[in-house]
């Protein structure tokens, strides 16, 4: 009697659960005991505990089912790991015009690079790294960690791109241009950059302690600033505690058409370790990079300005800038312009990935009167197809670095030289 | 002392006979939630079967994998419904159980009750869901009134999302570009027509972020990576619901879909499965599915149970109804291996010079 009043407490208490099943079945059994009015004391008892175990249960079952909710929303996040590696394996094809050797062969092949990438995101924080292997050196090209904020700005600390003039590049091709060989583009220094990137509008400031090997006496590194030569009374100094500011807006942005204008400014600090004194060294730059359709003209004019404390009887028309393992000088001040187009062309489905055809052109105005004029024309295209990049450049210098004896400050043969250069990498 | 003996031999009688566990394949984020809270838990209570639900992003590559190395590690797979006539046409899909569904509670038979098209040989419709444009009216100047306008640079200026699918996005391009819905088919059919449908996509391409899993449509809203994006519309009531978010709908020209559940073939679990989904896709549960996320179930008793409050933000509800255009499955079924990669490599091909070439 007393257990089949007990059975629809049990009921209420747990409905809809498994458990109800076992205990109907318990309840039909109890009558059969002889012993069951006896001890009811005890089943209320064991009931009480079944109670608990049930809301346990239930307890469980809420928690799986926010478990499986909140698995089933993490998991429908995008799918990107923390770190990614990548790199790239290139190799250069170089014909050269000046070099009675090359010319013969009709041009060398060779090793240009090695590179390993590492990239990555958790949560807030950035990683971004990259080694350079070259036949002649190996060096950091870029390695810093940085912090998102939740707007979207980004914090960079370590050896970053320099925030100066076009970015990322002033040039499509590979070689570069003027405002590169002297250090005004595609640089990378050590130090802290912010950047607040909104839909028109770019601000990136910065703050550089010295370039990016913090040992100014070593030329190899990827980009150029003043480096020390120890033999060499002209070439003693360094850039340290450099600011910059980069303001872009971009007009038209979201459209089909849209023009990024921007203004840099660069100023620090030039160290002569042979006298112990600190010159200064400035930039500045107009920028603007117009892309509409498939073309895209970049412009940029710019100018810059050395002021080293040389020793007494070393000249300040120049200082010696240094990378990839090679040293030259440079006129102290001057002005530089870019003027690059570059169309994209329309490729077939099944054909290849990218084709960008372009022509690129920037000049060195040397303030001082005696030394030459330079400048690099380059005439190419860039061929993309998966993980195949190429850079076919018919590069054309007048007194230009690196191109026959063609110089930065004074000096050079003043006449045009020309080097044909294809790039082939894989990039993963 | 008896009865303790009893007792302990009662209560571990059920934990013995415990059913086998089954893994149900999903979608993510709301719809997966919508899915659990209407029929996952209550079988699990129902049945004392553990269910494991796991999300995918569509295509057939996995399930493929499972059946012909028959390594199976789903059990019940929610389709597209392109995808299910795919799967059925390639053998990848049991066939519906002859008595696999429940009929509605008035006796209506199964085959009258489901809307037309949502029961095919080898799968159970569900829902209807929708693709259809969300944009933050906070971001934009002007409001956008059709579908045109997500294709208008100048008067709509921003990025915009787009799932990275040519399903639904190529009909969206030749509709902004004059073809009327019931002709898009005719003219995609057409080298002519694909290429038309691909230009249109090329004039916002370099202003386009693509999205693969459903939540990360709103969530582009979310960050302001675009002022506009094509969305799920139940991710987008979801958010709206959830995190406050003020996202319209555009249902101009919505594009309308079945999704379907379906078991893998050769499955030794597939009976189970079978009652899962003659569970899952009885009248009460697709109702109660809907009112967790505002998609319309596929059967007639289970939309006469929602109230006209719950129906309001149905992809089915007349209002949102006009210009409506469903997918058409079995065309994609058909096309999809010869336009996908096309679709691949036009992504892969810039439009504008890009800004870094690698160096």
């Amino acid at each position: 009697m007393a257990a089949t009043k007990i059975i629809p407490v049990l009921a209420r208490a747990i409905r809809g659960s498994a458990i109800y099943f076992r205990l109907v079945l318990l309840a039909l059994i109890l009558p059969l005991s002889a012993q069951a009015a006896t001890e009811v004391d005890t089943l209320r008892t064991e009931v009480e505990q079944l109670k608990l175990r049930l809301d346990s249960l239930e307890g469980s079952l809420e928690d799986e089912v926010q478990a499986k909710e909140s698995a089933s929303e993490s998991q429908d996040r995008p799918q990107t790991p923390a770190i990614t590696i990548g790199g790239a394996l290139r190799y250069t094809y170089a014909w050269r015009n000046f070099e009675p050797n090359s010319d013969a062969k009709l041009g060398d092949v060779g090793l240009d690079l090695f590179r390993l990438n590492v990239d990555g995101q958790r949560d807030n924080f950035l990683v971004s790294a990259e080694y350079r292997f070259y036949p002649y050196m190996s060096t950091l090209h870029h390695g810093w960690f940085g912090y998102e904020t939740d707007s979207g700005a980004q914090w960079q600390a370590g050896v970053s791109q320099v925030p100066f003039g076009l970015l990322p590049y002033a040039s499509h091709n590979f070689w570069f241009g003027v405002p590169f060989y002297l250090g005004l583009a595609d640089d990378y220094d050590s130090g802290i950059k912010f950047i607040d990137k909104g839909e028109a509008w770019d601000l990136q400031l910065a703050f550089y302690k010295n370039g990016e090997l913090g040992n100014a006496a070593s030329s190899n590194r990827y980009s150029y600033d003043p480096i020390i030569v120890s033999a060499d009374n002209t070439a003693q100094n360094e850039e340290v505690n450099t600011f910059n500011a980069r303001l872009a807006y971009t007009f038209g942005a979201g459209r089909e058409c849209n023009h990024e204008l921007g203004l840099s400014a660069q100023a620090g600090q030039l160290y002569n370790r042979q006298t112990q004194r600190h010159g200064s060294q400035w930039a500045s730059a107009l920028h603007l990079d117009s892309r509409c359709g498939r073309w895209n003209i970049q412009f940029e004019a710019g100018r810059y300005g050395y002021q080293p404390r040389n020793a007494s009887g070393v000249s300040d028309n120049t200082v010696t800038l240094g990378a990839f393992a090679y040293p030259y000088a440079v006129a102290s001040r001057g002005s530089f312009g870019v003027l690059n187009f570059a169309y994209n062309l329309p490729v077939a489905p099944d054909s290849v990935d990218l084709i960008t055809c372009y022509n690129d052109f920037s000049v060195l105005g040397k303030d001082e009167a005696s030394f030459n004029d330079s400048m690099v024309n380059t005439l190419g295209c860039a061929i993309g197809d998966g993980p195949l990049f190429t850079y076919i450049d018919l590069v054309a210098g007048h007194n230009m670095i690196f191109l026959g004896s063609g110089s930065l400050a004074g000096g050079g043969n003043n006449q045009w030289e020309t080097r044909l250069n294809i790039n082939v990498g894989y990039y993963w | 002392m008896r009865l303790g003996l009893l007792l302990a031999v009662v209560l571990c009688l059920p934990v013995a006979q415990a059913a086998e566990d089954l893994t149900l394949v999903s979608w993510g984020g709301a719809y997966t939630k919508s899915q659990i809270l209407a029929f996952v838990r209550p079988y699990e209570q129902r049945t004392d079967t553990r269910m494991e639900v796991l999300d995918y992003n569509g295509g057939l590559t996995e399930l493929r994998n499972q059946v012909r190395s028959l390594n199976f590690r789903w059990d019940v797979v929610d389709l597209e419904m392109s995808d299910a006539l795919r799967a059925c046409e390639e053998g990848l899909l049991e066939p519906i159980h002859k008595h696999a569904l429940a009929p509605a509670p008035d006796g209506t038979a199964t085959r009258e009750d489901f809307l037309s098209g949502s029961l095919t040989p080898c799968a159970v419709g569900t829902v209807i869901w929708s693709t259809a444009l969300a944009y933050d009216p906070a971001r934009l100047k002007q409001t956008p009134t059709r579908l045109e306008d997500f294709f208008d640079l100048e008067r709509f200026p921003g990025p915009r999302g787009m799932r990275r699918t040519p399903k639904a996005n190529l009909e969206w391009a030749l509709i902004a570009d004059g073809v009327p819905n019931h002709k898009v088919y005719e003219v995609l059919a057409t080298e002519a027509g694909l290429n038309r449908a691909f230009e249109v996509l090329t004039r916002i391409k370099p202003h386009i972020v693509w999205w693969d899993a459903g939540l990360e449509a709103p969530r582009l809203l979310d960050t302001r990576r675009v002022v506009m994006t094509t969305a799920y519309t139940g991710r987008i009531h979801d958010s709206n619901r959830v995190q406050g978010t003020d996202y319209q709908l555009l249902w101009d020209h919505q594009i309308w879909n079945i999704d379907l559940f379906g078991v893998p073939r050769g499955n030794p679990r597939a009976k189970q499965a079978w009652e899962f989904i003659r569970f899952a896709t009885a009248t009460e549960r697709l109702a109660e599915q809907a009112r967790h996320i505002p998609y319309g179930p596929v059967r007639r008793s289970s939309l006469s149970r929602l109230t006209p409050n719950e129906r309001e933000h149905l992809p089915t509800r007349e209002a949102n109804f006009k210009n409506a255009m469903q997918i058409d499955a079995g065309w994609w079924a058909k096309h999809y291996d010869r336009i996908r990669p096309r679709f691949d490599d036009w992504l892969a091909q810039p439009v504008q010079v890009p800004r870094k070439l690698p160096r």
